[in-house]
């Protein structure tokens, strides 16, 4: 899975559609002709998310089981250099001195 | 659709968004991304038939608005979610590129320890060798006065190098004469006595005269008769050299036959 920078995407807060529907309902009620603009914002906002949710990274999973994952991963990693250290510091070689 | 239903049915979908936890955030996203999209849908048609028919109703307008809030809080709340997840993808991303790491200084290490098993199996291997031929030696051993008793037995014999002042017809010498070799297993073997005087006797063993006549070597070369009687008879003129005028008669006599037959044809004629 590619990692796309996470720089570009939006903050949480910028993404919550009810400020284009209070816009929508406004101009319903003063009967602007900018109804139609504001519902096509509407429906633009709503592909864009759902193209940034496509491509988002790393929601493939539940929060519980990526931490489940990344929890084996760490683990994984911990006991591969444990596993080296001891190899490493292993002595077999040396000869005890008589 | 009634609305009733519409709203019932999207409040059960919430509760069960919200109880399935094991649904990925993307599926969570997407689905109330879609809740929103129809919410929003309908809460605008709803208030534009209102407006087109004068016909206030509050009760349901607020229930959907409520619902959109609540959605569009779910929504927030996911997106922050998946902005909290794209940050653990990225560390495991590191975290697998360490492992990957880790299983090649392991494959690594594995290989050499593999190599230093194999070098030490030899070693081992040579060292009990070299450990039996010591408990061999050590048990059919010898004195080192007795060795060199042997080596000045060999060497006063002159079997193992000739003496300094050594010359052709000294008999001598560390390797064995003709008569030696023939008088051995392998000589035997091979029946050297008969098939074997051909031209590799010493000089020495020649001069010394101690063969007997019968098998003194007898090389063509040796004598000029015995060379001319080798050669067929009819090969005899093969080699020798002609006076250019000797095929001359020969020569004539084809012209002179040739001239015959054609005189007799012209006789026929």
């Amino acid at each position: 899975m590619a990692a796309s920078p996470l720089k570009e995407e939006p903050a949480p807060e910028d993404c919550s559609l009810l400020p284009l529907v209070y816009d929508i309902i406004k101009c319903m009620d003063k009967d602007s002709p900018d109804v139609h603009q504001e519902l096509n914002k509407l429906k633009t906002k709503i592909q864009e998310a759902r193209e940034q949710i496509v491509t988002m990274p790393g929601i493939g999973l539940s929060p519980e089981q990526q931490k489940q994952q990344f929890e084996n991963l760490k683990e994984q990693v911990r006991t591969k250099n444990e596993l080296l250290q001891k190899y490493k510091s292993l002595c077999i070689f040396d000869i005890p001195k008589s | 659709m009634p609305r009733e239903s519409f709203l019932w049915e999207v409040e059960c979908l919430g509760d069960i968004v919200m109880a399935v936890s094991d649904r990925s955030t993307k599926e969570r996203l997407l689905s109330v991304l879609d809740d929103l999209e129809v919410l929003s849908r309908e809460l605008i048609e709803m208030l534009a038939l209102s407006r087109s028919q004068k016909l206030p109703q509050p009760g349901e307008e607020s229930q959907i608005l409520e619902l959109l809030v609540q959605r569009d809080g779910e929504f927030q709340e996911l997106m922050r979610i998946a902005h909290e997840q794209g940050k653990v993808h990225q560390e495991m991303q590191l975290l697998e590129k360490e492992a990957e790491k880790r299983d090649t200084d392991i494959q690594q290490l594995q290989k050499q320890l593999k190599e230093a098993e194999h070098i030490l199996a030899t070693a081992v291997y040579q060292a009990k060798e070299k450990l039996k031929s010591i408990e061999k030696a050590r048990k059919g051993s010898v004195s080192s006065e007795e060795v060199i008793k042997y080596a000045h037995r060999i060497s006063a014999s002159n079997a193992v190098c000739a003496p300094l002042n050594w010359v052709p017809g000294d008999p001598r010498r560390p390797y064995p004469t003709d008569l030696e070799m023939r008088s051995g297993r392998l000589g035997q073997m091979s029946n050297l006595s008969t098939n074997g005087v051909n031209g590799h006797l010493p000089g020495d063993a020649l001069a010394a005269g101690r063969l007997p006549e019968v098998l003194t070597p007898q090389y063509p070369w040796q004598s000029g008769e015995m060379s001319l009687n080798m050669l067929p008879p009819n090969h005899s003129n093969d080699f020798m050299l002609e006076p250019p005028g000797h095929n001359k008669e020969n020569e004539d006599d084809v012209e002179v036959m040739s001239t015959d037959s054609s005189s007799s044809s012209s006789d026929s004629d």
